[in-house]
């Protein structure tokens, strides 16, 4: 034995060498040493020896691991009293030695699987006696003993807590669950209470928490925190679901306290929570136990349960608790670190208690949490700028998502009670965003720097601020009158200001380059502008019917303005503010901005303005004087801020424009006569949004963010669905589509996207403006025949044929599904029937072909569900002979591609994968199959496995052929493709990566139904039966990734469907393989593949589909039992 | 090596440029673009500002079209960046001469022979199956004055 020691310290020196000093050989056999000693069978008294004897650190650990694994693998061979005498050796062995950490932990964990394994047979006999003695050790022994002991209770949850995914694979989960909650029944409780008794006697104490006992005190801490962060599941819920909640727990959210009935003598007792917040205090200096007592104060906010479903003891406990809590805060200065934790307790306090309740709770508890958050919203300004960390962010997210809740809540404060601190928050914030003197933003603020920031990576500007800005916009309107007020003034004065501005620089009095002032200016009105869009309007997602905020409504109708004098106002025909409504106020305001806007960039470009525009004095510029601004205004404008103008603009038009009041259960009139569907107003204000749109495409293409808003303010307008939409008939709108017929000159995306707002504009349109609208798309299809039918063939003209086809793309989707749009599928047709013949003629360019085969599969699901069936024949034509030609030009082609670009190399195939796939996804009938089945054979063999190398193209081949099975093409195809296809799936089960692995067996469960109705001695039964050995391997040797098990089980059960003696031959194939190398673990084996085909009929049939799951899950945790050598 | 003077050559069968510009901000990925003088396929393309209400620039990451090597550059969005003309020909294998040479027919049926033999894997696969006595058609990939070999594939599409 000492032989073996001396061995294995020999290989650890060896392997932990620096390289120049022995061989890779020499490190090779050092490792197999290892190999071979982490399979070593029965190696207790081995481990003892070395645990003893070695001083060798990296053979200590080894021995430590052995000893784990060894356990697991072999539990039902061993008797109880080898197993109890190992564990109070290793205790022994734990308290007398001087241990590193990495050889106590691996000790104190194989010593609680020992406990929690030991504990399915004894009921918790051994756990309860080894606890006691622990208890023991902690109230008496030597402070070096009492932390390991309160690291062995740890060790001990830790092994519990988990069940879905619990390291110690040799138990299934049914028995892990109910380990966990027999121990908490039994346990939890009760080092609950003796943990915080500890806790008490420490702070009772008095002494100041330093060195040892700092360190004790935290154990005990993590301990008391481990007990209330624990996963209390409800043993009704499907694995499935316990498997996410534990996949939460392991995060960092801890789930609610939930506790049961048994708790109440203990957790409802004032002193208790009392408690809590003096360990707090006793701690709060040390940020490594302040961290773990704050969780449990956050834990405790969170108390639900049947423990509390009492609405009196619960009403009492939040009672006690705010008290204790308050009294806390008017003690306190809370330290920047403590923020996170005290946000999450208000955020817990009002999602765990009724509104009615937090209502009313003492207005200390409404105070501190405003004056909290606007502290909170000034260090996460500060904190934005320094960019170093996110607490002041996190913290004012949680305190934003409890004002939410607050301001929602209509049982909780009344509005009256809110109003006040609403104000407080809305100011702060407003005043965190400006610039001095009207607020406090920081000079040294990024949006004066000249480094260069933000790539397309980061998010938007106005969505990496949404969540905040709608929680201020939602605080914002609980006080409309204040904040309409303010709002309208910072307007109107940030307005003035720019106007003077541009007019000193036109005079020459600034420099072009505006300079800081300019920019802050600019910074000013972003903000401005992003917060006055949150309180007028909310921003969601297209698709939904956006509705006005019912307090702007309200207030509109409170204020009861004077319709004439608002409209006036309005359209720029008065200028005195006296009895305008409040919002239509703001948005002439706005307005005016935008006009400012748009005729400083137009003021760069030409010298003809439109007179509406409300810059007199820029318009009358002279004609030379414009073409010296030409380099000045329109450059010296920020992207930014017209991004956000055009942003704001479009969330307002979402839901102002067209207002349909029978939605509502109030409307005010002023706001149904400026933008209901009947009124004067509507038309002005799209065509002013359209030429600001228009304005913004003309001058600022080159500006992603400003472009994209422009173009997403355009098709939010034609996308108001109803008939007294005038945008088609707006002659700016029609002024866009001659312009870009005339050539725009916009880059491709925007053109493309401009294409779809054309078309969706169409929809509805009628008559002649109809025509006038597809005269746009049919000016494109003329160009793209003018393209196609050119001798030259020049890298311009092939630039200009991938634009138009992006651009129809663009009309593809936005020909809606609705309302009359053959004329637009004709025009796509002719278009299509073009493909082949583009796809031929450029086959050597994927810049020409990529766009051409994208075009065609986004029509698969407009032309398929036509109702002209010529539309549908025709359509399917078109894609056999793109296939065909494809496939002519491509098949058997080997180029030379650089590593980097392989990805991209092989995007035309992919392009052509999704055609088949977009065709099999439209419900398949026998002509559409047809083309399926021929894209497929065609492009199968071009599919190498090289090239399902490539993860994106592996994806989407998978995916194919899970599609079509679907579709029930693959057992249509002759038997060498069909062979084809099981070596791809051969392929596809061995990649490493779980969406491929799952789509494979997918794939095989499909074909595996349609091949039971052939017959087992089918050819293509045979040659899909092929699969099942390997795939069993894969599962037996966890070859598979773990989240494709369960499709793994789906796939073995549907294969033995097909064949039922198949999972009985290849069992008995494995037991003879077993017999000759390892016959010890022969009879464990046969009694797993029992436990698999365990009253299970393979019929196919559901019942035994599930049952077989079940038996599947149990013949895995038993088979990876013993043969895991991790 | 490149050299700047490529992005002018001047091509013998048109006299035109061998580059045209564009606008930077109509580039598209996958399209081409000549960076550090070399002509170059897109293969990233992103934005960045000067300072919050700066001006776009595109940041352009490019791989030679010929060599594989990897370029970048910067450029504000609304200026012009150089296009290189990109031609990709088929031409028939008729012969490989000793010193390593091709001729080549182009779909008029005239014969070159100033193309070398390409390196790599795909040089070997289009000896052997040229040795085989396979109908090989090869693609030509050529820009900026420099023509060379890319890709090989046995000769289906000519009995159309």
């Amino acid at each position: 034995m000492d032989n073996s020691i001396q061995t294995l310290e020999a290989a650890a020196q060896m392997l932990m060498a620096p390289p120049n000093l022995v061989s890779s050989e020499q490190r090779h056999q050092a490792e197999s040493v290892f190999m071979e000693f982490r399979s070593t069978k029965n190696p207790y008294q081995l481990c003892r020896e070395i645990l003893e004897k070695s001083s060798s650190d990296y053979v200590l650990f080894e021995a430590a691991g052995l000893l784990k694994t060894a356990l697991i693998r072999e539990w039902s061979l061993l008797t109880e009293s080898d197993i109890s005498s190992l564990r109070e050796y290793l205790l022994n062995y734990l308290m007398r030695k001087e241990t590193p950490p990495f050889l106590r932990e691996k000790l104190l964990q194989t010593i609680a699987i020992i406990i929690k394994r030991g504990s399915i047979d004894d009921g918790g006999r051994e756990r309860k006696a080894l606890l006691g003695e622990l208890e023991k050790i902690i109230l008496s022994s030597p402070i070096g003993q009492q932390k390991l002991a309160c690291s062995l209770i740890l060790a001990i949850m830790q092994e519990y807590a988990i069940t879905v995914k619990s390291a110690d694979v040799g138990l299934i989960w049914e028995i892990h669950f109910r380990l966990k909650k027999s121990f908490e029944a039994m346990d939890l409780k009760r080092i609950f209470r003796f943990t915080v008794g500890v806790l008490e006697q420490i702070v009772r104490s008095g002494h100041r928490p330093e060195g040892e006992q700092a360190l004790l005190t935290k154990q005990l801490l993590t301990i008391v925190e481990t007990v209330l962060c624990w996963g209390q599941v409800s043993p009704l819920l499907p694995k499935r679901l316990i498997g996410v909640f534990e996949a939460v727990y392991e995060s960092d959210t801890a789930p609610a306290l939930r506790l049961s009935l048994n708790w109440r003598d203990t957790i409802l007792q004032p002193e208790v929570i009392a408690l809590f917040f003096d360990i707090h205090m006793y701690v709060r200096s040390n940020p490594d136990l302040a961290n773990p007592s704050l969780t449990c104060l956050v834990q405790l906010a969170s108390l639900s349960g049947i423990v509390v479903s009492d609405a009196n003891l619960k009403k009492q406990y939040l009672e006690n608790y705010v008290n204790s809590f308050l009294n806390m805060m008017s003690n306190i200065q809370p330290f920047d670190r403590e923020m996170l934790g005290i946000s999450d307790i208000y955020r817990r306090l009002i999602q765990f208690f009724s509104p009615s309740m937090v209502a009313a709770l003492p207005p200390a508890f409404l105070q501190n949490l405003t004056s909290l958050t606007c502290h909170c919203i000034r260090g996460s300004v500060m904190e934005e700028v320094a960019n170093d960390d996110t607490v002041w962010r996190e913290s004012l997210n949680k305190f934003l998502h409890t004002w939410s809740s607050l301001v929602h809540d209509t049982e909780g404060y009344s509005t009256e009670a809110l109003q006040n601190p609403c104000i407080e928050v809305f100011n702060t914030y407003l005043q965190s965003r400006l610039a001095p003197p009207d607020g406090t933003r920081g000079t040294e603020n990024s949006e004066a720097s000249c480094d260069d920031i933000k790539d397309d990576i980061e998010e938007d500007e106005r969505k990496q601020h949404s969540n905040v800005l709608l929680t201020i916009g939602a605080v914002a309107r609980k006080a409309p009158a204040h904040c309409c007020h303010v709002l309208f003034t910072l307007l109107q004065d940030r307005s003035k200001r720019l106007e003077s501005q541009l007019q000193l620089m036109h005079m020459g009095k600034l420099p072009v380059s505006g300079g800081e002032q300019l920019v802050s200016l600019f910074e000013d009105l972003h903000w401005i502008l992003m917060i006055t869009g949150h309180f007028i309007a909310i921003d969601c997602t297209e698709g939904e019917t956006v509705m006005i905020p019912p307090e702007i409504i309200h207030y509109s109708l409170v204020e009861n303005c004077n319709i004439d004098a608002s409209l006036k106002y309005l359209v720029g025909e008065s200028t005195s503010t006296e009895n305008v409504d409040p919002i239509i106020k703001i948005l002439g305001e706005i307005l005016r901005v935008s006009a400012w806007e748009c005729a400083a960039q137009e003021a760069g470009l030409s010298s003809v303005f439109s007179p509406e525009l409300i810059l007199g004095e820029i318009l009358r510029v002279s004609a030379w004087e414009c073409a010296a601004l030409e380099a000045g205004l329109s450059s010296v404008f920020s992207p930014e801020l017209s991004a956000t103008m055009s942003w704001l603009l479009k969330i307002w038009a979402n839901s102002y424009l067209m207002l349909q009041p029978n939605l509502y259960s109030e409307m005010s009139a002023v706001l149904e006569c400026a933008w209901g569907r009947q009124s004067m107003g509507v038309a002005w204000g799209v065509s002013r949004l359209v030429a600001r749109a228009g304005s913004c495409l003309r001058h600022l293409s080159a500006q992603p963010a400003a472009a994209t808003q422009a173009m997403q303010l355009l098709t939010t307008l034609a996308s108001i669905q109803c008939k007294q939409n005038p945008i088609a008939s707006c002659e700016e709108f029609l002024a866009l589509v001659a312009w870009e017929a005339a050539g725009s000159n916009l880059p491709g995306e925007q053109r493309k996207e401009l294409h779809r707002a054309f078309a969706i504009a169409a929809t509805y349109a009628e008559g002649d403006v109809r025509n006038r609208l597809i005269q746009g798309t049919v000016a494109l299809k003329e160009k793209l025949m003018n393209i196609i039918n050119m001798d030259s063939d020049t890298e311009p003209v092939r630039n200009m044929l991938a634009d138009t086809l992006d651009c129809f793309i663009g009309v593809t989707e936005g020909v809606h599904e609705v309302g009359t749009m053959d004329e637009q599928l004709a025009i796509l047709l002719s278009v299509l029937q073009c493909v082949p013949r583009i796809v031929y003629r450029y086959h050597n360019y994927s810049g020409v072909v990529l766009p051409a085969l994208a075009l065609l599969a986004k029509n698969a699901k407009r032309m398929l569900h036509s109702t002209l069936h010529t539309n549908k024949t025709e359509y399917l034509e078109v894609c056999n002979t793109t296939f065909e030609v494809y496939v002519r030009w491509n098949s058997g082609k080997i180029s030379s591609i650089p590593q980097d670009a392989e990805e991209e190399a092989y995007e035309d195939i992919c392009a052509l994968m999704e055609v088949i796939c977009s065709i099999a996804r439209c419900g398949v009938d026998a002509q559409a199959g047809g083309s399926c089945a021929t894209g497929v054979r065609l492009v199968l063999p071009l599919i190498t496995t090289q090239l399902l190398a490539l993860p994106r193209l592996a994806h989407i081949a998978y995916r194919m052929l899970r599609d079509l099975v679907a579709a029930d093409q693959i057992t249509n195809l002759p038997i060498e493709d069909f062979n084809m296809v099981v070596n791809a799936l051969r392929v596809g089960l061995t990649a490493v990566s779980c969406d491929v692995s799952t789509l494979c067996c997918d794939t095989i469960v499909g074909l595996s139904t349609k091949a039971r109705t052939l017959g087992d001695d089918n050819p293509y039964a045979i040659s899909l039966l092929t699969l099942a050995e390997l795939l069993l391997m894969l599962i037996i040797k966890m070859e598979i990734p773990p989240d494709s098990i369960p499709a793994a089980g789906a796939a073995i059960y549907a294969l033995t469907c097909v064949k039922p003696a198949l999972l009985e031959g290849l069992a008995r194939q494995l037991i003879e393989a077993f017999a000759v190398n390892d016959p010890a673990n022969v009879p464990r084996l046969e009694e797993a593949f029992g436990i698999l085909t365990n009253g299970v009929l393979f019929d196919g049939l559901r019942p035994h589909k599930i049952r077989f799951q079940d038996n599947f899950d149990k013949f895995l945790a038993s088979v990876h039992g013993f043969l895991i050598v991790k | 090596m490149g050299d700047i003077e490529d992005t002018h050559f001047e091509t013998g069968d048109s006299g035109a440029s061998a580059t045209f510009p564009m606008q930077c901000s109509a580039l598209r990925k996958n399209g081409f673009v000549m960076l550090k003088g070399r002509p170059c396929k897109i293969v990233e393309m992103s934005t960045s500002k000067t300072g919050k209400h700066g001006h776009a620039k595109v940041h352009l990451v490019g791989i030679d079209i010929f060599n594989g090597k990897k370029y970048e550059d910067i450029c504000p969005s609304t200026h012009n960046m150089d296009v290189p003309h990109v031609k990709r020909e088929d031409y028939q294998l008729t012969d490989i001469s000793d010193d390593g040479y091709l001729t080549l027919m182009a779909d008029n049926g005239d014969l070159r022979e100033d193309l070398k033999y390409p390196d790599g894997d795909l040089g070997s696969q289009l000896r052997s199956d040229f040795d085989a006595g396979k109908e090989l058609l090869c693609t030509v990939l050529k820009s900026c004055g420099e023509e060379c070999v890319i890709a090989v594939k046995a000769n289906t599409a000519l009995d159309k």
